[in-house]
């Protein structure tokens, strides 16, 4: 029994009860180890040598090794080199993307004017666009531009995907910030923009990194932009993964090691802010 | 030398007017205080002289300049906000000194200051703290401390006491009140409360709905009240107000009982009379007899409580009095102070 | 000159740019769906054919027809089964507990994981030879003993559905702890002590005030289901044949294999107007507070 639960009013020991309670912390087991395992089996396999891997009889006491996560980085797979793109994409398309969402969302937090609504909603609507309806025009205009397979595209793509989020959440860590150390600045004598520099963003910055890791996150992972736009010199993690299937077959451990690459800075950022994700996921949905 | 004209401002959200017809002149060092319930306009209008709202119609002037398109940067204004408005990112240091650093004010210079506006309201040891370590009285005095850093032409006020507990009001008020008379500023200063307009102000402005109803100095406001509306607003507990009717001799009837006063002429009336100024006695000399409601025991003296006319009666008496609910209570109203109100219009009727 | 307002400033660089890259390809791709364009045959947009594309899409097009019907079954389960998943779980970690803040923390790690790389994962999982998952799941059911995933068209929608589960139930649990913190504890409280029992307090005190809090749950994994393309790239190709391909697969695959780009212009719309609906319900929903 879980000796810091919080007792229930009116909770009796009974045999009925105390099943209940068991039944219950089994579940929670069955739900981390639902999460855990598929992460854990993954992570071996990145370690595994190729006959570990094919064959289910030293699935679990195999002979670990380093080789795989070395040749991931060799030719012709080149994850390093994905590596950079995907930190360059990701780093410029956020860079870009906050300060812009930023300023967008003081001005739909703090100002009113007329049609107000209506331009936030379409912002807001805009993620709901699917990636199909867009990739096709994406793929002509950046031919035409001669910016296919490049970073930049790949940077502007993923602007335009995360700026509706990070205005979305930063309007709503804005609209937290009390409106009266904004008016002690103006009455002290702050112009506006210096209200905005000097007092709101301080104060709101939790709110602001954790929009910056969200959507560092979703350009990081971003998949289908990625595979059509480009082809040789500006391919990111997610579809280097799919460099592994070859007419071969598919070589499960090196996708596993860049598996491990790929994820791991995502679960050290997002579990630096952990309680800040957690409280902007819910109180962006919910509202 | 600041004076603030307000002629004729209206104030309106949408639909809803807040302000009406306002029109004031605030006069250089005074400190005005406008009193009123909630929803009365008086935060709207400090608002409306700070800068941070604009009227909808009619002119705010200082100095005889009209400033309705300023903002607050450039009316050169300090405001202490309800909920003191501290940047909780900074220290209690760089709070104070924030309207310096805005100012591009040399940094000895800017020290000093900052350290003598501290001095003035007791934070000199708590310069390098933040707000969230602080307490509601200490969060006070940095907004003070940061309003008093630069010498603006206007204190504007909003509830500044309002968030802190009873004991910890008195004290606040007496600073506020020696702060304000050392520095020599005009002060604006809005709250509900009653006492702090009375102690504080030189001039009170009771609002209602929009309107000021009445201003005057503290005395004059309650000596004096120009309707039912402030005479009930000011004092406490509020004056006894009761609907009242002559019989054949012009003396006011009060359900049937004879009070023993002279009405100002025939028919009906509203009369007014604060619980000090009328005695408990005995049934001999007593002009209404009635029941007692409750009976409280305030140290300094005691109050009797009685519903007439489905209203509550209150009495001052003396501290050692003692009564119990059901009591029989005999009182005379003392006709000196006795107010007068038109029935209708709620006017106060004066003797011409 | 009268003077720009602040927000026009504020506003500017956001709006241009979504303007941009969202209002220009959208008007782009619709005007392209009007006309033919099969780019193997010709290197420029080809003529005009009205709303001929529409028309084949939505009467004479088997392999859409099975599209339709693909996305339907896949939107379909894995929604409620999402956001059924994600209400247990919620009420399972309600009670603070270590195990439960330990939890909670856990649940965001499958949502910033990469679903090209869940839907490989899974792939690696129920391979036939050494998948882990395949292996432990035809010993608990033997009839699974033997059988190719993803080469049967419904054990093959099974996993898709599963790993699309995997990674956004999650997340909603999250969702709707948050929604279940907001519901004020008095109220189940009185209900408690007036006699109610748990599955009652449930059903006639926290359900109704969680209904706000489904409701977004519910638009919001519909809209995401639609979308979902990553997961069912990597774990089945829409395969086996066509059977796991959804809309959003169907455009993709429709232009860059069948290089058909007008007609896929034309499906792209299709799903667009279905997700337009989506975000119609989900913007009511949020505006309603």
């Amino acid at each position: 029994m879980t000796s810091t639960s919080i007792p229930i009013p009116g909770y009796q020991p009974t045999l009925e009860n105390r099943l209940w309670t068991f039944v219950q912390q089994a579940l929670i087991l069955l739900l981390i180890s639902s999460i855990t395992l598929p992460i854990f089996w993954m992570t071996i396999t990145a370690f595994k040598w190729p006959r570990d891997v094919y064959s289910l009889n030293s699935a679990i006491w195999f002979e670990p090794t380093l080789t795989n996560m070395v040749t991931v980085f060799q030719h012709p797979w080149n994850l390093g080199n994905k590596i950079l793109n995907s930190i360059a994409v990701a780093s410029g398309a956020v860079a870009l993307a906050i300060p812009m969402a930023t300023l967008a969302a003081y001005a739909f937090s703090r100002y009113e004017f007329r049609l107000k609504k209506t331009i936030f909603l379409t912002v807001i609507a805009s993620q709901f666009l699917p990636g199909a309806v867009v990739v096709l025009p994406y793929f002509l205009m950046f031919k035409e531009l001669g910016l296919l397979d490049t970073r930049t595209a790949l940077i502007l793509i993923n602007l335009s995907i995360v700026l509706p989020y990070a205005i979305w959440m930063i309007k709503g860590f804005i609209d937290a910030v009390p409106i009266e150390i904004e008016e002690s600045a103006l009455v002290d004598g702050a112009p506006r923009w210096r209200v905005l520099a000097e007092i709101v963003v301080p104060t709101a910055i939790p709110g602001i990194i954790t929009a910056a890791i969200f959507s560092f996150t979703l350009t990081w992972n971003e998949f289908l932009f990625a595979l059509i736009l480009s082809k040789q010199d500006a391919l990111t993690l997610p579809i280097g993964l799919i460099g592994f299937r070859t007419d071969r077959g598919d070589l499960w451990e090196l996708m596993a090691a860049g598996g491990i690459l790929i994820t791991t800075p995502m679960f050290i950022l997002s579990l630096l802010v952990h309680r800040q994700f957690i409280g902007s996921l819910t109180a962006g949905s919910v509202r | 030398m600041t004076t603030i004209s307000l002629q004729s401002i209206d104030k309106s959200y949408g639909a809803v007017q807040v302000v009406r017809n306002l029109n004031l002149e605030i006069h250089d060092q005074e400190f005005l205080v406008f009193l009123g319930p909630s929803g009365c306009g008086k935060t709207t209008t400090m608002r409306i002289i700070a800068g941070l709202e604009h009227p909808t119609h009619g002119t705010i002037a200082f100095d005889g300049k009209r400033i309705n398109e300023w903002g607050p940067q450039e009316r050169d204004v300090a405001m202490v906000f309800q909920n003191y408005g501290l940047y909780p990112h900074m220290t209690v240091a760089q709070n104070i000194g924030y309207p310096l650093k805005l100012r591009k004010v040399p940094t000895v210079e800017h020290e000093a200051r900052v350290l003598q506006a501290a001095k003035r309201v007791q934070l000199q040891d708590l310069l390098h703290r933040m707000p969230r370590e602080l307490s509601g009285g200490q969060r006070q005095r940095v907004a003070l401390a940061r309003s008093i850093v630069r010498k603006p032409q206007v204190f504007l006020m909003d509830e500044p006491l309002s968030n802190l507990d009873a004991k910890l009001r008195v004290i606040a008020r007496a600073q506020i009140k020696h702060l304000t008379q050392e520095l020599q500023v005009t002060t604006i200063y809005v709250t509900h409360d009653q006492i702090e307009a009375m102690t504080l102000a030189t001039r009170v402005a009771v609002m209602n709905e929009g309107v000021i109803r009445q201003i005057g100095t503290p005395e004059e406001i309650y000596n004096d009240p120009h309707d039912t509306f402030v005479a009930s607003f000011i004092g406490s507990p509020a004056m006894n107000i009761f609907e009242v009717q002559t019989n054949a001799s012009g003396m006011a009837m009060m359900q049937d009982q004879n009070t023993g006063i002279k009405a100002p002429a025939q028919g009906q009336w509203t009369m007014g009379f604060r619980c000090e100024d009328v005695k408990v006695c005995d049934s001999q000399s007593a002009s209404l007899t009635t029941e007692v409601f409750t009976f409280e025991l305030l140290g300094d003296c005691t109050m009797a409580t009685a519903m007439f006319d489905e209203k509550l009666l209150t009495v001052k008496a003396a501290k050692d009095c003692r009564m119990q609910s059901g009591d029989p209570l005999h009182i005379k109203i003392d006709p000196q102070h006795v107010y007068w109100f038109d029935r209708q219009t709620g006017k106060r009727w004066r003797q011409t | 000159m009268k003077r720009i307002p602040a927000y026009v400033w504020l506003l500017a660089p956001a709006l241009l740019f979504v303007a941009a890259m969202a209002l220009f390809p959208l008007l782009y791709s619709l005007v392209l769906s009007f006309r033919e364009w099969k780019l193997a045959q010709s290197d420029v947009p080809g003529q005009w054919v009205g709303l001929d594309n529409y028309w084949y899409l939505l009467t004479d097009d088997p392999e859409l027809m099975e599209s339709l019907w693909a996305t339907l079954i896949f939107v379909g389960f894995d929604v409620a089964l999402t956001v059924l998943a994600a209400l247990c779980a919620a009420l399972l970690l309600q009670k603070p507990s270590r195990m439960s803040t330990f939890t909670r923390i856990l649940l965001i790690l499958p949502f910033v994981m990469s679903p090209a790389l869940i839907g490989i994962s899974f792939r690696f999982f129920l391979n036939p030879e050494f998948g882990i998952l395949q292996f432990l799941l035809s010993l608990v059911i033997p009839a699974l003993d033997g059988r190719i995933w993803l080469a049967d068209r419904w054990l093959s929608m099974t996993a898709v559905i599963t790993s699309d589960i995997w990674h956004w139930a999650p997340y909603m649990t999250l969702v709707i702890l948050g929604g279940l913190a907001s519901i004020p504890k008095e109220t189940q409280e009185a209900a408690q002590i007036d006699g109610a029992s748990h599955w009652q307090v449930f059903k006639d005190v926290t359900f109704p005030q969680l209904k706000p809090v489904l409701g977004i749950v519910l638009v919001l994994k519909t809209v995401f289901a639609l979308k979902a393309f990553d997961t069912i790239f990597t774990l089945s190709n829409g395969g086996p044949g066509t059977s796991t391909q959804t809309l959003a697969y169907f455009v993709y695959h429709t232009a860059f294999h069948y290089y058909d780009l007008g007609y896929a212009a034309a499906a792209a719309y299709l799903l667009t107007a279905l997700l337009m609906i989506c975000s119609f319900f989900y913007l009511r929903l949020i505006f309603k507070k």
